[in-house]
């Protein structure tokens, strides 16, 4: 049965490949339909498997981390196209198995959607878990935060392998607690960056302790609700850290771990979490040092990540931003920016971006420094024209253009710094939009600094 | 000038969906019209707050677990808030709070979780947690004595059931229970409601109709507030009603 059902997949995938389309998904989705929805289950995987998980950062740690690997010489697996549901994940293994479905290499390492992580793990045998952080992202299509943590939480239950956490995120933490009996519990921590503040700066999850219902105690926020926290009634939040990033300094940007001081390409803290995970992955696996120094200062990200356009001589970045602690970050980067600036938001509310756009009032706007103007877009352009104008804005200054090419051209109008923001699925047609106006007005795409 | 004052409870908890948005556009109709309006925030630790000398309590939508929490704090002050909705402060509550002013609500596991029992009605939730009525609605109401198509987006497992006078008809969407057709829970000085959004972000005239009531509950004459220039929200409530109406034909 199983050599029919990878021999289906097999020719499934030989098709779409034939008609030059992307084999990402499809062929696991026919599978999960012919095994009742268990796609993963006929597979036979010799090797370790890694998996990274969480709400923001999955797909950068999982690159770095699988980079680590190969830059060992290891033979390794990686879900590159962020096809990270179970059947995603089957379409992958499927071009990788053979006729038995044994899937040979040295390590697996796969980006895992939150609410998929029981699902595939339950069918294949998992050796570590990375979890990042979780936020309130595209909370309509996957339920409840609370839910979706619980989900996790029973996993980890009876989960015995290696689990490396955030443990400045008391949502992650929390599911260290889940296997009293797993010794490999791994928290990863870092110490207070320069805008790390005493109080939270923007509205935010996990004010109770999950385990006895006391308020947390924070002694700071990074961002959001991600700092060093603590129950002041129970134990949670007291653990000794298996990595810390320390002497965090974005300006340079720089930072240390484990003894080793690391300059990284991106100066966000985000980033500093992102690559303190990653660092911790390399301690665990005993990476060489080098290695783990040449990933973490390499990383860098395109794709709408903090991308630099230049829309003729007007210089734009484009950020993702996918929740209100995106946003928020963007919005940071731009006001501590000297200068004159305007903006464009794009903002959509197709199926993958969740339906419900009221995480952009979660969005701290009357920060805004030196915004001169800002022009709003996508199939939500007025929802965020009113959110921005409630924030005590002046509307006279809002341009909504819903077409995108209208906005983009509407942003060039005026000399000056640009910033892009836009949400899940309008970064793809944003980008495409920048280079259209760039291929008739002129400029330069992906121009770093 | 004069004076609103607001009390909004649970702000650092109660605040999924952008409902802490609705303060923020509150404030900002009223600042855009010369009127004072105080917001003050109470959390669970806090010392007692004086009901009665507010114009308007808020309460927003949480998270299950958040709002188990503060379901505990809230039921202390179960008489106080009695008297100052009989005594005229209005009630503006989103989701959670709509509930919590009910009978009880009944979690998924079976278990009552009483509510301050200020209304009739009461709310089960569906002992499978996947079953939401989620998406975006439209529910047309007659609360301005105009009617007023108003445009949010609902996220609720609970079913409210025993609603005597809904604040309004569902157009599209679930309402207060799944496929119901209404909507809400409404007195002159009740909004109680599913809708985020938030809320207020596309209808002014719930926002209006609030700030209108605050400021002449006291008074003998029937205040009438200043227009505001609200073409963007018009049109982005239209943009809303047009594609959903349209999607169901």
């Amino acid at each position: 049965m199983n050599r029919l059902l990878i021999l289906i997949g097999k020719i499934i995938v030989k098709i779409l490949h034939l008609f030059k389309r992307n084999a990402g998904n499809l062929p696991g989705i026919i599978l999960w339909h012919l095994t009742r929805g268990k796609c993963c289950k006929m597979f036979k995987v010799s090797c370790p498997i890694i998996a990274v998980t969480g709400t923001n950062g999955k797909t950068s740690v999982t690159n770095c981390i699988a980079q680590l690997f190969q830059q060992s010489g290891k033979k390794i697996i990686i879900n590159k196209e962020g096809n990270n549901l179970d059947t995603g994940i089957c379409s992958l293994l499927l071009r990788y198995c053979d006729s038995s479905g044994m899937v040979n290499a040295d390590y697996l390492i796969l980006e895992t959607d939150e609410s998929h992580v029981p699902v595939v793990y339950s069918q294949l045998k998992l050796e570590t878990l990375v979890v990042l952080d979780f936020f309130r992202d595209q909370l309509d299509r996957n339920g409840e935060m609370e839910t979706l943590i619980q989900k996790i939480n029973n996993f980890c239950k009876t989960f015995e392998g290696n689990l490396i956490l955030n443990g400045d995120d008391p949502n992650t933490a929390r599911l260290g607690k889940a296997n009293p009996g797993n010794k490999n519990v791994k928290y990863f921590h870092a110490e207070p960056y320069a805008f790390a503040t005493k109080t939270a700066y923007e509205a935010s999850e996990g004010h109770f302790c999950p385990f006895c219902g006391e308020s947390l105690v924070y002694d700071y926020y990074q961002y959001s609700h991600i700092g060093k926290f603590h129950c002041p009634k129970c134990d949670f939040g007291k653990y000794e850290p298996y990595i810390t990033a320390s002497g965090i300094d974005l300006e340079k940007p720089v930072f240390t771990a484990d003894g080793r001081t690391y300059s990284p390409k991106l100066n966000s803290i985000y980033n500093v979490y992102n690559m303190t995970a990653v660092a911790a992955a390399a301690k665990l696996y005993r990476i060489k040092p080098e290695i783990t120094d040449k990933i973490i200062s390499k990383y860098t990200v395109k794709n709408g990540r903090m991308e630099n356009f230049m829309l003729g001589d007007r210089k734009t970045t484009l950020n993702l931003a996918k929740n209100p602690v995106g946003a928020n970050m963007t919005l940071r980067v731009m006001n501590e920016m000297n200068g004159e600036k305007e903006l464009l938001f794009v903002l959509n509310d197709n199926v993958a971006d969740g339906l419900d756009v009221s995480w952009i009032w979660d969005i701290n706007f009357s920060i805004f420094e030196r915004v001169t103007r800002v022009v709003t877009s996508g199939t939500r352009a007025y929802d965020i024209a009113v959110r921005i104008k409630c924030s005590g804005y002046d509307p006279e200054k809002i341009a909504v253009k819903p077409d995108l090419d209208e906005a983009v051209a509407e942003l060039a109008s005026t000399p000056g710094r640009k910033f892009v923001i836009a949400n899940y699925t309008a970064v793809q047609p944003t980008r495409s939009a920048l280079k259209r106006y760039i291929s008739k007005h002129g400029g330069k795409q992906n121009e770093n600094d | 000038m004069k004076t609103i004052k607001i009390l909004h409870m649970y702000a650092d908890m109660l605040d999924l969906y952008g409902d802490s948005g609705n303060m923020e556009i509150i404030k900002y109709r009223c600042q855009k019209r010369g009127i004072d309006c105080q917001v003050t925030a109470y959390t669970v630790g806090d010392k007692a707050p004086d009901f009665s000398s507010y114009d308007l309590i808020y309460i927003g939508g949480g998270a299950d677990l958040e709002q188990q929490h503060i379901s505990e704090d809230l039921i202390k002050y179960k008489n106080d808030i009695k008297k100052a909705y009989s005594s005229g402060v209005f009630l503006f509550l989103i989701c959670g709070g709509y509930q919590l002013m009910g009978k009880y609500y009944r979690d998924a596991d079976g278990n009552d979780i009483p509510g301050l029992g200020l209304f009739d009605y009461f709310t089960i939730a569906p002992s499978s947690r996947r079953l939401r009525c989620i998406g975006n609605i439209v529910v047309r109401t007659k609360f301005t004595g105009r009617t007023v198509d108003v445009v949010g987006f609902e996220n609720h497992g609970g079913q409210t059931q025993g609603v005597k006078t809904p604040f309004g008809e569902v157009l599209c969407g679930n309402g207060n229970c799944s496929k119901s057709k209404a909507e809400g829970y409404f007195e002159k000085n009740v909004i109680a409601t599913y809708l985020h959004g938030p809320c207020l972000a596309k209808n002014p005239e719930i926002s209006d109709y609030m700030i209108a009531y605050c400021l002449s509950r006291n008074s003998d004459e029937k205040v009438k507030l200043k227009k505001l220039d609200d073409s963007l929200e018009n049109e982005c409530r239209k943009v809303m009603i047009n594609r959903l109406i349209k999607n169901k034909k």
